[in-house]
């Protein structure tokens, strides 16, 4: 529909915050900046084609990206970088608490962190941002060639241009699934956990 | 030379490391160490709650982590992060941000009731704003005693307080900086190249034109918030010993105070300028440096590149290649003393010996004679692999040494530093020479290199010294562009936050594939290739590895 390689099936739009997204700065509008009180997350089912490029692993080792997701875990992947000082640290934090709250089903979630900026974000980078987030052993970091890195974004639509422009996003898939619960904006811990074991019960 | 040691030992220690390598600061009030750094007057972290993520503590919460250190926010994204200057949270309600007196800053409003100390310890640590609505998800509630919160109110009222240095309403001043170890020839080929950028920035047809508010705006600008002022270059050339330089740094900033440096050309050694602009919080915005200091964390000074340190981390890798042919056992490098090579060299011995290579350093002395090159060379055959840190003085004598005489595998060349693919390498040294090339290829950036080039041709700019005048005029295209973003809000520290969000966006990056940086990140450029020439005369580059980030 949209591309020749996925298509986009919107089955559910649930808005989870206080209200829709406001985009300060829209239509030559002054920014509002302090009305961002409100906390949009906007859930989608979408179908994703994982694109076959090769990934750096945070321990070194070059990966592929449909094979790190077709280990027969459930995948919940988001995209960083690790001199973000904003929003990333936040997203990361969510990782750390959401992978805690999943208790015994950590075995059966497979946590992914793509890098943005792969070029910075050397795997020895990537290693260091996640031990400051305690970062448990199901949930790995990646980085790689630039246009390795832009793939995968532009796979997921996650791609805006710059890291400085980039929007809180986590993706996630049971295993073997063809569509993937998108979920933009910032959701807590236990609204990942709620999404995730949703997946995890038809697994 | 008389301070290479300190010099190199000071670089070694940074290297490796983000932050390894510091410039002391002023000690900090209590407020200032609260919002950099995290830290509680008593020391303990700063510790504050989050609708989203729970509870968090210390640097990853301190305000600069998203109001910056200029306190004046940013927007990331959808995110819009305000200012929290005294000037905009205790600014009275205006129904439009026009109206309100203030520079313009894009996440900023002006309709809400001004902040009181009340009300703004009421937002520190509940997240309520000045008219009682909640404030974004991402600020955090803080837990702040009473004295504490007063700390860090006093800094926010005093933060982007007073006169700007360097700024007055008619014009901005800026200084470049030349060390006395410089080349000279570069020297003028980067001044000629800013002299008419400065000249050609002043003669755009606005005529003076009256101001409206005490900012500077004026009638003609108003919609734009374009502030006309002129620009103003001053050339601070430094001499005499290092030790003195940080003196005379001094002076000539107390003389005449400048907004920022820009540009500016160094030898091998930058240190006391690098550690002067981070003390006096003066950004220095890409000067022409091969060795820069490796400090991350600083703050003030932001390079292109590595520049000598990135050669040799990039032939560092191609030497331990694993599965690349005959394995390496032995390095030879050559270098003059006090020259940049220097200190890439002491790199490169470094990694490689922890790789288990033998690496040998043949120091030539600044002013030795091409026979005393000649003789080293003449030692190479018992190396497997020569590297060569040169002149292209040193360059084009090679030829009265054939290749088959020093018959090392294999020979690497410091790009930088040996003139690129204008290196006068001799015919019988092309084939087996890989050269470092920390740049994007010729053929790749024609469009963008040949735009600077033809700009120094209509403007009868003696071409000497391209590499260094190309990024000389980057460096003054990247000023301008951050700087017409800036609107009217001059400020230091937001010159190099709007320069690091902005460089991500331009299309317009000289020799450079990308130019990306971000906090934490000085050097906007980050990987090279490794090149040799195609043919034994000419220009013509061929690829020997691909465009790699050192790991």
């Amino acid at each position: 529909m949209f591309a020749k390689n996925w298509f986009y099936s919107i089955t559910l739009i649930s808005i989870m915050g206080l209200a829709p997204a406001s985009r300060a700065g829209d239509a030559g509008q002054k920014p509002r900046s302090d009305d961002a009180a409100s906390r949009p997350v906007v859930t989608t089912t979408v179908g994703y084609s994982v694109p076959d490029v090769q990934l750096v692993r945070d321990d070194g080792k070059q990966v592929s990206l449909p094979a790190e997701m077709n280990d027969g875990r459930a995948v919940v992947l988001n995209f960083i970088f690790t001199t973000c000082s904003s929003f990333c640290p936040l997203s990361s934090q969510t990782f750390r608490e959401f992978q805690q709250e999943l208790g015994p089903d950590r075995e059966r979630v497979h946590l992914m962190s793509i890098s943005i900026d792969p070029e910075q974000d050397t795997p020895a980078r990537l290693r260091d941002y996640a031990h400051k987030f305690a970062a448990g052993p199901g949930w790995q970091h990646y980085t790689g060639t630039l246009a390795a890195s832009l793939a995968a974004q532009r796979a997921f639509g996650a791609y805006r241009g710059d890291k400085m422009s980039h929007t809180p996003l986590t993706l996630m898939r049971a295993a073997g699934a063809k569509t993937w619960r998108r979920i933009d904006g910032f959701a807590t811990p236990s609204e990942l956990l709620s999404e995730c074991r949703q997946l995890l019960a038809v697994q | 030379m008389m301070d290479w040691r300190a010099v190199c030992a000071c670089l070694l220690f940074g290297l490796g490391s983000s932050a390894g390598w510091t410039a002391a600061q002023p000690a900090a009030s209590a407020g200032e160490v609260m919002y950099l750094y995290g830290r509680l007057a008593s020391g303990a972290p700063l510790e504050a709650t989050r609708g989203v993520g729970g509870a968090t503590k210390g640097a990853e919460i301190a305000c600069v982590k998203c109001h910056r250190r200029s306190g004046l926010g940013m927007k990331e994204g959808l995110l819009v992060i305000p200012p929290i200057t005294g000037q905009y949270l205790f600014h009275s309600r205006h129904a439009a941000f026009e109206e309100a007196e203030l520079p313009y800053v894009e996440s900023a409003r002006a309709n809400r009731d001004s902040y009181t100390d009340a009300t703004l310890t009421r937002a520190i640590r509940q997240g309520i704003d000045s008219d009682g609505n909640p404030l974004g998800y991402l600020m955090p509630r803080f837990a702040l005693g009473d004295a504490d919160m007063k700390g860090l109110i006093a800094y926010l009222k005093e933060l982007g307080s007073g006169d700007i240095p360097g700024v007055t309403h008619t014009v901005l001043h800026f200084a470049t900086i030349i060390t006395p170890d410089a080349d000279p020839v570069k020297s003028r080929g980067m001044l000629d190249v800013m002299q008419q950028y400065f000249a050609d920035k002043n003669t755009f047809p606005f005529p003076p034109s009256p101001h409206m508010r005490s900012s500077g705006k004026t009638l003609y600008s108003k919609s734009m918030y374009m502030a006309n002022r002129r620009w103003q270059l001053h050339v601070w050339r430094l001499s005499g010993p290092a030790a003195t330089w940080t003196r005379q740094l001094a002076q000539d900033l107390a003389e005449q105070p400048v907004m920022a440096a820009v540009s500016g050309l160094g030898g091998s050694n930058w240190v006391p300028v690098h550690e002067f602009c981070q003390r006096e919080h003066l950004p220095c915005l890409f000067p022409n440096v091969e060795v820069p200091p490796v400090a991350n964390q600083d703050f003030y000074t932001l390079y292109f590149s590595r520049g000598v340190l990135l050669e040799a981390d990039l032939i560092a890798n191609r030497i331990s290649e694993p599965g690349a042919g005959r394995s390496v056992n032995s390095v030879l490098q050559i270098y003059r003393a006090g020259d940049s090579g220097a200190a890439a060299a002491q790199v490169l011995a470094a990694t490689l010996t922890a790789r288990g290579i033998t690496v040998r350093n043949e120091a030539l002395a600044i002013d030795a004679s091409v026979q005393r090159l000649n003789h080293a060379l003449r030692t190479a055959a018992a190396a497997d692999t020569l590297v060569l840190w040169l002149r292209p003085a040193d360059i084009a004598a090679l030829g009265e040494v054939p290749m088959a005489a020093t018959a090392p595998a294999a020979v690497y060349l410091s790009g930088l530093m040996g003139g690129l693919e204008n290196a006068p390498l001799p015919a019988s040294w092309r084939s087996n020479t890989r050269i470092a090339y920390p740049f994007d290829l010729p053929d790749h950036s024609r469009v963008r290199v040949n735009l600077p080039l033809q700009w120094f041709s209509i403007r009868h700019i003696p071409l000497v010294a391209e590499q260094v005048q190309v990024d000389t005029y980057l460096a003054c295209g990247l000023l301008a562009e951050t700087l017409s973003h800036m609107a009217d809000t001059f400020a230091r520290d937001y010159l190099v936050e709007r320069t690091e969000t902005m460089i991500e966006h331009r299309m317009m990056t000289g020799p450079y594939p990308r130019l990306t940086l971000a906090e934490g990140q000085r050097f906007a450029s980050k990987g090279g290739y490794l090149v040799r020439f195609a043919g034994a005369a000419g220009t013509k580059l061929i690829v020997d590895r691909e465009w790699t980030i050192p790991q």
